[in-house]
């Protein structure tokens, strides 16, 4: 059904990087190189706390990544996740401190809310047959309004972790004596087996990668191509509402307008760790990693003491570089 | 042809969202905060004026409050407002467009809290040639037209970043006194780019080198380029008693101010630190979340000072967790610019007004000058 997929086991003479995972290794390598070059320079980078930092900050980025990795399989993208997730905190949050509702039932709408976007997006894509990169733009700024509006243009401070309702926050961190324990990495790493299964032993799965590899060819197998097709942009909706509550959980107040170019991270990391912009070719672990690079440099660089600038021109390259990867990877592939 | 027509709006989409950034949706929904109050009879002279005001963003409570202000003045003195603003404060060109909407309707004044100082400079010329006049509140527009702008009203940027350097200073002093070895100092800015964060960046550098020095130590400035090179005498790193390392994000988000504070609250020397505005202040009590170093005195820890308000700054406050933090006036800011206006149309001389920041901690945070200004 697809001839990417299946070039990608015909190859009797795989080379050993690709027996343990083509790009999704050498990326792991990095991310490793990446922390012992970071810990060797700086002395404050080192410290446990910076770590437990790290994946705090992580969180948010890695769960949109997950969901985004579906619409990428398809070849498409989403581009409304960063937006998307302030705008479902906003009005989650908004329900919690000015409408008194339970904690537990705000954390619900901000999921729900992403499941509904993620409904509009897939129909817009899928159905009207609008471009993702368009209809996702459209939605990105939906949201962006929308959240503002909701809330009148305040910024929303959920319940700290001391306040009534505070919970929540201990999801992602716990304290055992005096030590923050950062159990939300658990989370992921669960998420990620879960969502791993599915995209590689699951109907939704292989139907996802079915669409983005040759969509024609898969509606003409008998596939309901626009229900998976859908479903991809639900995923990604659902794990941007997934990625709002991890959001509101390490950050103290979520403020209007802010989000726009969080999808980026999410989508950058996807693409580091091996995920095609033209579709069918990616998994979810190579999307954790590839996340953890770009968290990494954000992190990383500035303890080395490389200043704003420097950040993002260095964070360009690896990008540049990544897309290269895959690239001349398929090159190779099709020379075969 | 289906490809071609695909194309050309594909095409025009994307210049659309150049011209937005991903989302600049306009509109940060246009709150009409006087509908009712025109007509009450409250106006005691000329009465029905019309004021458009065009503030920097939704964004922010800081702009709330504002907003407060005005509404207050609009019943006093019985005019009738409209209020506009962007999305965002980064939405220049949004900002500009609203400026000039305000223009067409020819109210009889305009009270403007600029974004960008130069991207209003046109507008303000087609003010000045339909005979508005333009009261700049919260940041001013120096190189306005001339005659274009009757009053500008907004904080000392410079003393209120004074103000946070004195009262830190007050609780580390002895500390740095006694010092054998050289002490550091943090500061986080949001950007290097606007007047209001550079102007209360450079306030606070100034005034803690100066306080440092008259005590007979020494002073070396260092980080972030744009703030280093307008450092009057920088001392030498190697040599200094005191380190002032100034921090800046790369982008102005909560997490990476939180990574550069804790960058700097992570070092061994380091005694206090200073978030000079919302984003950044949140930035050094997310750090703190993880490494649990703020405190009251440099002796138990790192010292830290806020700037601005919002709900998570005030409780980190009131608690004791930050010593305390500098607010400004939006309040008063958003009632004197109506009040100038009026004035001006009333046939009276306005003036600018430098207003007043003001040093809270938890004593008086409660206090009537002070709690009003102190939004959530």
């Amino acid at each position: 059904m697809a001839n990417k997929t299946a070039s990608k086991t015909a190859g009797t003479n795989k080379s050993f990087i690709d027996r343990m995972g083509g790009q999704k290794f050498i990326v792991l390598i990095i991310v490793i190189a990446m922390f012992i070059f970071f810990s060797a320079m700086s002395p404050q980078f080192r410290k446990y706390t910076t770590v437990v930092s790290i994946l705090d900050y992580s969180y948010y980025i890695a769960l949109m990544a997950i969901g985004v990795t579906f619409p990428l399989l398809t070849a498409g993208v989403d581009l409304s996740i960063g937006t998307g997730l302030i705008c479902y905190s906003l009005i989650g949050g908004y329900l919690i401190v000015h409408q008194g509702w339970p904690v537990a039932a705000g954390m619900l709408v901000t999921v729900l809310l992403g499941v509904a976007f993620g409904v509009i997006n897939g129909c817009l894509v899928a159905l009207m047959d609008l471009p993702a990169f368009l209809a996702t733009l459209c939605t990105c700024m939906i949201t962006r309004g929308f959240g503002a509006m909701v809330v009148g243009g305040y910024g929303i401070p959920w319940p700290t972790a001391a306040a009534p309702g505070g919970w929540f926050r201990s999801i992602f961190k716990i304290q055992i004596g005096g030590q923050n324990i950062p159990i939300g990495f658990l989370w992921i790493i669960l998420l990620v087996i879960v969502m791993s299964f599915v995209l590689n032993h699951t109907k939704m799965g292989r139907y996802t990668r079915a669409i983005g590899s040759n969509k024609e060819a898969t509606k003409l197998s008998g596939v309901n191509v626009k229900f998976y097709h859908v479903m991809a942009y639900v995923i990604c909706g659902l794990f941007a509402g997934l990625a709002a509550i991890a959001y509101s959980a390490i950050f103290a107040t979520v403020q209007p307008g802010s989000g726009a170019g969080f999808e980026l991270d999410a989508i950058g990391g996807a693409i580091v760790g091996g995920t095609s912009m033209t579709g069918a070719v990616g998994s979810i672990t190579g999307t954790l990693i590839g996340v953890f690079v770009i968290c990494l440099l954000k992190t990383g660089l500035p303890f080395i003491g490389l200043t704003a600038n420097w950040q993002q021109i260095i964070t360009g390259f690896v990008l540049i570089a990544a897309v290269l990867f895959d690239i001349l990877k398929r090159k190779r592939e099709a020379g075969k | 042809m289906k490809k071609k027509v695909l194309a050309v709006l594909l095409g025009g989409c994307m210049v659309a969202g150049l011209l937005a950034g991903c989302g600049g949706g306009n509109n940060g929904g246009g709150s009409d905060s006087s509908a009712d109050s025109s007509s009450d009879g409250a106006s005691s002279g000329g009465g029905d004026y019309h004021f458009e005001v065009v503030v920097k963003s939704f964004q922010s409570t800081y702009w709330q409050a504002a907003i407060q202000g005005i509404d207050a003045a609009v019943e006093e003195l019985g005019v009738t407002v409209n209020t506009t603003g962007p999305n965002a404060e980064s939405d220049i060109a949004d900002q500009v467009n609203m400026l000039n909407n305000a223009i067409s309707q020819n109210p009889d004044g305009i009270a403007l809290a600029a974004n960008d100082q130069s991207a209003v400079l046109d507008s303000l010329q087609d003010a000045l040639d339909a005979e508005i006049p333009v009261v700049c509140f919260d940041t001013g527009v120096p190189e306005a037209p001339e005659g274009s702008v009757i009053a500008t009203i907004a904080t000392d940027n410079e003393s209120a970043g004074a103000v946070a350097a004195e009262n830190m200073y007050e609780v580390i002093k002895d500390y740095i006194a006694n010092a054998t070895e050289p002490v550091r100092i943090g500061e986080v800015n949001q950007d290097a780019t606007s007047a209001n964060i550079s102007g209360r960046g450079m306030g606070f550098i100034n005034k803690m080198k100066e306080l440092v020095e008259a005590d007979g130590k020494t002073v070396a400035v260092i980080g972030n380029q744009y703030y280093v090179d307008q450092v009057e005498n920088n001392g030498d790193e190697a040599s200094a008693d005191v380190i002032i390392e100034v921090a800046v994000p790369a982008q102005t988000t909560v997490e990476l101010s939180a990574t550069e504070a804790s960058n700097i609250m992570n070092k061994e020397d380091t005694i206090a630190i200073f978030g000079s505005n919302q984003v950044t202040a949140e930035g050094v009590l997310t750090a703190n979340q993880n490494l649990s170093v703020l405190a009251a005195t440099p002796e138990e820890g790192i010292v830290g000072v806020g700037f601005d308000a919002g709900a998570t700054l005030k409780a980190a406050v009131a608690d004791g967790t930050l010593i305390g933090a500098v607010t400004q006036a939006p309040v008063d800011q958003g009632n004197l610019a109506i009040h100038a206006l009026y004035d001006y149309c009333e046939g009276e001389t306005v003036e600018d007004i430098a207003t007043d920041s003001y040093w809270y901690d938890a004593e008086n945070m409660e206090e009537a000058d002070i709690a009003p200004n102190l939004y959530d």
